[in-house]
């Protein structure tokens, strides 16, 4: 087996010194706000984009050319004169869905994979847990790849490219929960009741894998912004006219030297996004985690 | 039993399930060309090919065969060393591979030498300091950069360093043979990037394991008993979380190659990644199938190694 296994349990047992935090709990709330604050934004601007003029609407191009960022157009626009601001708005609409829908996806099907192969053990796990271990131990980017070449440039299948990075991710942690749980008294207690194994998968044990679950569909959400920025950074993401946001910085990185403002602001907006993500994410998972208590 | 025995089932279950995972792995991708729509021979060569070159393409791929009979002719052409060729400039995918595996393998050398450069010093002070503010700095500093994709950041430094400084060339490779400088210049801004990727990982993991080290008995037996910190840290810190490196960079490799695919595309490095993506805008999706064979299987050997000789390097884990 491959020393990816072990993954979530290198944390180590780290004793704190009583009384003393490394940050206190008053900066993590801050955190949490700003964070919840940048991706309520985000979301909102996402889905009031149509408001904001239409993508391929000519009326949305302004005369000046490759502006930098002022009042008139707050990111800059670029060298058709469209404003970057909206673009990167209408980019967060196509990144946010295909992350969401991939982050869903991996978590049902990553989910469900988990479970069966944490709760039969024995040689359903032998193939679900080495499937699981194979596929995080290659580069699974480059089997994204391989799909959209192999496939039609859509929506559907890059969602199903970048899934084979969020479905692995989430299995791992699902079975690794489960395991956990699957010898724990109230399971012994249901089987001595009598109760199915269907019934002791999902009402025993999947109540309590989900907190730590749903916290990592966050960082799982992460990877597949990441990995879909990728696949649109090299322009294999959905098809031309519609955008995201990895499209918006590769098209800005061509021109680097003559105008900056294309690359720093989409930039920045992924970045912040990932930040929160992650942020959230993490606090979720220091909350459900007991072995952090 | 005896041991001799014993070992020999070892290593013959684990050559058995190595090469049942690279035919799977190296299946799944054969497969994947099914998934081409129409004819795979002229979506490849394009709607300007000639009668003569798709006849050939189609004799040599037979995709009117069954699957399995296809794949077991490419896995045979594929273990006597031959992978096809382009039937865009007919480069066979070995040649076209040898030729750019240098380019990758020294980005990954120099990005794995930043990575221990910086990780390991960062690790062990934030271990040997934990709950200080140089912790939480460096936790802090790692957490940024986690939410920091390769294609970000390069873009980032390349604006910073390339355009505004000047410092670096904005792209390109240049061969060790041919100007050491010039060679460091050209991969010094790709291999920061993804040594900022991996650094997280391994500073966050060090860290932790540096600071269980820290908390046991012979540690403090150490301080106890004088030593200097120095050695305390390198001797009976340090050498014990040397094998955790292992397992990082082990845990790290595929994130490795996933980051670095785009940063070469990024930054004009003339290596493998780049060849990929080149074949992927080619639409030269048999070469693209080829290339994810290989580098998978070359992953699968890899970890198998790593795990094969990981407790020959290290005594707790033979004794376990």
């Amino acid at each position: 087996m491959t020393s990816t296994a072990s993954q979530p349990q290198i944390r180590a047992p780290v004793r704190r010194k009583e009384g003393k935090q490394t940050v206190s709990p008053r900066a993590f709330r801050i955190g949490l706000v700003l964070a919840l604050g940048w991706l309520a934004a985000v979301v909102v601007f996402a889905l009031f984009a149509p408001f904001m003029g239409s993508l391929e609407d000519p009326k949305g191009y302004s005369r000046n050319v490759n502006q930098g960022p002022g009042w008139s157009s707050l990111f800059g626009t670029d060298e058709l004169g469209r404003d970057m601001f909206s673009r990167v708005v209408w980019g967060s609409r196509l990144s946010l869905l295909i992350a969401l829908a991939s982050t869903a996806f991996g978590t049902i099907v990553g989910g469900l994979l988990g479970l069966f192969s944490g709760y039969f053990k024995s040689w359903t796990d032998d193939i679900i847990g080495g499937a699981i271990n194979v596929m995080l131990s290659l580069p699974a980017l480059m089997f994204a790849l391989l799909i959209v070449t192999v496939m039609e440039q859509s929506l559907r299948n890059v969602i199903i490219a970048v899934s084979i990075l969020s479905t692995p991710a989430v299995a791992r942690v699902a079975r690794a929960q489960t395991i956990r749980f699957a010898d724990r008294e109230f399971v012994t207690a249901a089987k001595g009741m009598g109760a199915r194994r269907v019934r002791i998968m999902f009402k025993e044990i999947l109540p309590n894998i989900l907190p730590v679950m749903m916290s990592f569909a966050f960082l799982a959400f992460a990877i597949v912004i990441i990995a879909e920025g990728a696949l649109s950074f090299i322009g294999k993401s959905v098809p031309a006219p519609e955008i995201t946001w990895g499209g918006i910085l590769a098209a800005g990185s061509s021109k680097l030297e003559s105008s900056p403002h294309l690359t720093i602001f989409p930039a920045l907006v992924i970045f912040l996004t990932l930040l929160s993500v992650n942020y959230i994410g993490n606090r979720l998972l220091h909350r459900s985690d007991v072995r952090h208590h | 039993m005896s041991s001799a025995s014993f070992l020999a089932r070892h290593i013959g279950r684990r050559l058995l399930w190595l090469v049942a995972v690279v035919v799977i792995v190296t299946f799944i991708t054969y497969w994947l060309l099914n998934l081409v729509p129409g004819d795979p021979c002229e979506v490849t060569l394009g709607a300007g090919a000639t009668e003569e070159l798709l006849a050939e393409c189609r004799d040599d791929n037979n995709f009117g065969d069954n699957l399995f009979v296809r794949y077991a002719s490419w896995l045979g052409d594929a273990l006597t060393g031959y992978f096809g060729e382009s039937y865009i400039n007919r480069i066979d995918v070995s040649t076209s591979l040898a030729q750019k595996l240098p380019a990758t393998l020294w980005l990954v050398f120099y990005t794995m030498l930043i990575t221990l450069l910086v990780s390991v010093p960062l690790g062990m002070l934030a271990a040997y300091r934990r709950g200080s503010w140089f912790d939480s700095l460096v936790s802090g500093t790692s957490f940024g950069l986690l939410s920091m994709p390769a294609y970000v950041l390069g873009v980032i430094l390349a604006l910073q360093f390339s355009v505004r400084f000047d410092w670096f060339p904005l792209g390109g490779y240049v061969g060790p043979t041919e100007s050491v400088i010039e060679h460091w210049k050209s991969l010094a801004l790709p291999a920061i990037t993804l040594a900022a990727g991996a650094l997280p990982i391994y500073v966050r993991l060090l860290r932790d394991d540096m600071s269980q080290n820290l908390e046991e008995n012979y540690a403090a037996f150490v301080i106890a008993k004088g030593m200097p910190i120095r050695r305390l840290l390198f001797r009976h810190v340090l050498r014990p979380s040397s094998f955790t490196l292992v397992t990082i960079a082990g845990i790290n490799a595929a994130q490795l190659i996933n980051s670095t695919i785009i940063v070469e595309f990024l930054f004009d490095v003339d290596g493998i990644g780049s060849f990929l993506i080149a074949s992927v805008y080619a639409q030269d999706f048999l070469i693209v199938q080829s290339v994810c064979a290989i580098i998978a299987t070359a992953f699968v050997l890899l970890n198998t190694l790593v795990d094969t000789i990981y407790p020959a390097l290290d005594p707790r884990v033979r004794a376990r």
